[in-house]
């Protein structure tokens, strides 16, 4: 058992029985952005428990996630998911949205919440109110910074778990705007967000997934990890929801290996691990929020290690 | 300019962006008016009122017999929200009781250690739902916000949440991304951007330590001061391939025809959206509104009706 977590998502089971999972300690089931999502764990229980054994039986922690904003209509939905992650014994459930936590923690306290990146985690004080409710892991804002990050954990001394690498998510809607292109394209939802669509405007570039938006770029942290890890994170995801079994399979397997060589205070890093990642980020990476720039930026800290990342990333000066 | 109300209507809480759209929304029948203090608001430095202002404002309202809200609605940093804290004495002094804030940590903290204020959990906390509002109440919210995308029925089940006023945002922009979930312009550009002087003296209780607010971020810089990029045509890409140009699906919502519908529902404040809308739009919008709710039946006005220059773009 490593002693740090790689997780990823995985929106529904043929994914799930399509996927190479060796690379990761903890899989978080189901799509949060729509119901019509193909196949969406969220939406079948029978599908939801039945990924819960594959995981279990691969010696993986088993987590479940649930909608971002879900309406009055979609509660007792929600209440039933809730349910069947509990009965079959997932092992945290993971809460984007305040209202959701609040029936997790009155109707099953025994599942752990985890906080998830659309519930708005800003401050250490609300670490704490959120604690109150049954929260035992924490995914901050993407916004913040690895300094603002490290401010509220050394306040609340909870454990926060980070985006490592993978489109960080943006924004979600009520709205399916790809649905307008079902007659267009001859290509029907929920087919439609299976396709690899973005959104461009010069050099900025968003993935669309419908409900969804998600960064351009990949979020790339390899060059960070023996940052992140001497200030004491040890929950790491890599998303993946909308992307191959492939590039799951294979940006975990750079990152374990280089998480694994950061734990022992080696630095340095492979030339096949960046082909790697520049190979499957198909608009480039960048760092997220996490220096305080803008979240598309890229700083990597040795650019000889990572060869032409700089050229594929808007820079500030 | 005082005004009595017969009945237990529902309040209605218009907007303003300086003292003058304050009494505008006065004599237009507002109940109540919402403001932001400079630097510590969401809406930009347009619709800011400074120190001074803002008490000009709040001995305007009190004197018509109505309240004055005020918007501290940025998420701002550790050593800010101290400096903002201490100045929260000076706000209660001024007799403004209802404060709106936009994290629920802020919100507990401001509730521990002010008792005496009323906290309205803001739209950008993105309630939406009977969960997520019984949630604010027990937390020490005093009122939540939906969104109008909320229909009649749906706050009918939100109002079985005994403890918490609920307010309506009834007349607003619905853009793709749900409120308090975006991330996008921060995404594209986020930058450190110094506050408008207001000339005010030293020590008032405004801006964020008289330095920065972080331009682009929806949540802690504020929406006057995001880029808007959902409002910007964009390149669609299938693959490498590009098939389409188009923009973000957005609306203007306005829901004047349903307030009858609302207020049978239980919703407690009609909130209008619009701290940057000029006065001489502020007006008719609150009178409008004003009529709907004192009208004996369902107004006839419907939202194709409305001005396209009623449309609240800059919010």
């Amino acid at each position: 058992m490593s002693t740090y977590e790689l997780n990823t998502t995985i929106a529904n089971l043929r994914d799930l029985r399509e996927s190479d999972l060796r690379d990761y300690d903890a899989i978080y089931l189901g799509d949060i952005y729509c119901r019509l999502y193909e196949a969406n764990f969220l939406e079948r229980p029978g599908d939801l428990k039945e990924g819960l054994s594959i995981l279990r039986d691969q010696g993986k922690r088993a987590y479940v996630t649930t909608y971002a904003g879900p309406r009055n209509e979609f509660l007792p939905k929600v209440h039933k998911m809730l349910e069947a992650a509990a009965t079959a014994g997932a092992d945290a459930v993971e809460i984007h949205n305040l209202g959701v936590l609040r029936i997790a923690h009155e109707e099953f306290p025994q599942l752990p919440a985890h906080i998830g990146g659309f519930a708005n985690l800003y401050t250490a004080a609300g670490v704490e109110v959120l604690r109150q409710y049954g929260a035992v892991r924490f995914t901050p804002n993407y916004e913040l910074s690895l300094d603002e990050i490290a401010e509220i954990t050394a306040d609340c001394g909870l454990p926060m778990e980070l985006l490592l690498h993978g489109k960080m998510p943006l924004g979600i809607s009520d709205y399916c705007f790809l649905l307008e292109y079902e007659e267009k394209w001859g290509v029907k939802c929920p087919d439609l967000c299976q396709k690899e669509l973005f959104l461009k405007q010069g050099d900025w570039a968003m993935k669309t997934v419908g409900k969804g938006i998600l960064s351009g770029k990949d979020v790339c942290m390899v060059e960070h990890l023996s940052r992140l890890l001497a200030e004491g994170h040890r929950y790491f995801r890599i998303e993946t929801v909308s992307e191959t079994p492939d590039y799951r399979r294979e940006i975990a397997a750079v990152y374990r290996a280089a998480l694994d060589r950061a734990s022992s205070g080696d630095d340095a890093l492979e030339a096949e691990w960046s082909e790697t990642l520049l190979r499957h980020a198909r608009i480039g990476l960048c760092n997220g929020f996490y220096f305080g720039r803008s979240g598309m930026d890229y700083a990597g800290i040795r650019p000889d290690a990572m060869g032409s990342l700089l050229t594929v990333s808007r820079v500030e000066s | 300019m005082n005004r009595q109300r017969s009945t237990a209507l529902p309040v209605l809480l218009a907007p303003a962006g300086s003292s003058r759209a304050v009494r505008v929304a006065l004599d237009a029948g507002a109940d109540a008016v919402y403001v932001g203090l400079v630097g510590w608001s969401r809406g930009g430095s347009r619709g800011e009122l400074t120190w001074d202002e803002l008490a000009a404002s709040q001995r305007a309202v009190a004197s018509a017999g109505r309240k004055l809200h005020l918007a501290l609605n940025t998420i701002p940093k550790p050593r800010e929200r101290a400096h903002l804290f201490k100045q929260i004495p000076a706000v209660i002094d001024l007799g403004i009781e209802d404060v709106i804030v936009n994290d629920a940590g802020i919100l507990t903290m401001l509730r521990r250690q002010f008792p005496t204020l009323r906290l309205t959990a803001s739209i950008g906390c993105g309630a939406r739902s009977v969960a997520d509002v019984a949630f604010f109440r027990d937390i020490g919210a005093h009122a939540a916000v939906v969104p109008g995308t909320v229909n009649p029925a749906e706050i009918r089940e939100i109002k079985s949440v005994r403890g918490i006023v609920v307010e309506i945002m009834v007349h607003m922009v619905d853009e793709f991304v749900l409120l308090g979930k975006c991330s996008m312009p921060s995404y594209v550009h986020l930058k450190p951007s110094t506050l408008p002087a207001s000339g005010a003296d030293a020590d008032a209780p405004e801006g964020a330590m008289r330095g920065v607010r972080q331009s682009g971020s929806m949540k802690r810089g504020g929406v006057g001061v995001c880029f808007k990029i959902c409002q910007q045509p964009w390149e669609l890409f299938d693959g490498g391939r590009r098939v389409d140009s188009r923009l973000f699906p957005s609306r203007q919502i306005s829901r004047v025809a349903d307030v009858k519908a609302y207020a049978r529902a239980g919703v407690d404040v009609f909130k209008l959206q619009g701290r940057s809308l000029p006065v001489d739009l502020l007006a008719p919008l609150v009178r409008r509104y004003r009529d709907a709710i004192d009208a004996p039946t369902v107004p006839v006005a419907h939202e194709a009706a409305l001005p396209a220059a009623w449309a609240v773009v800059g919010r």
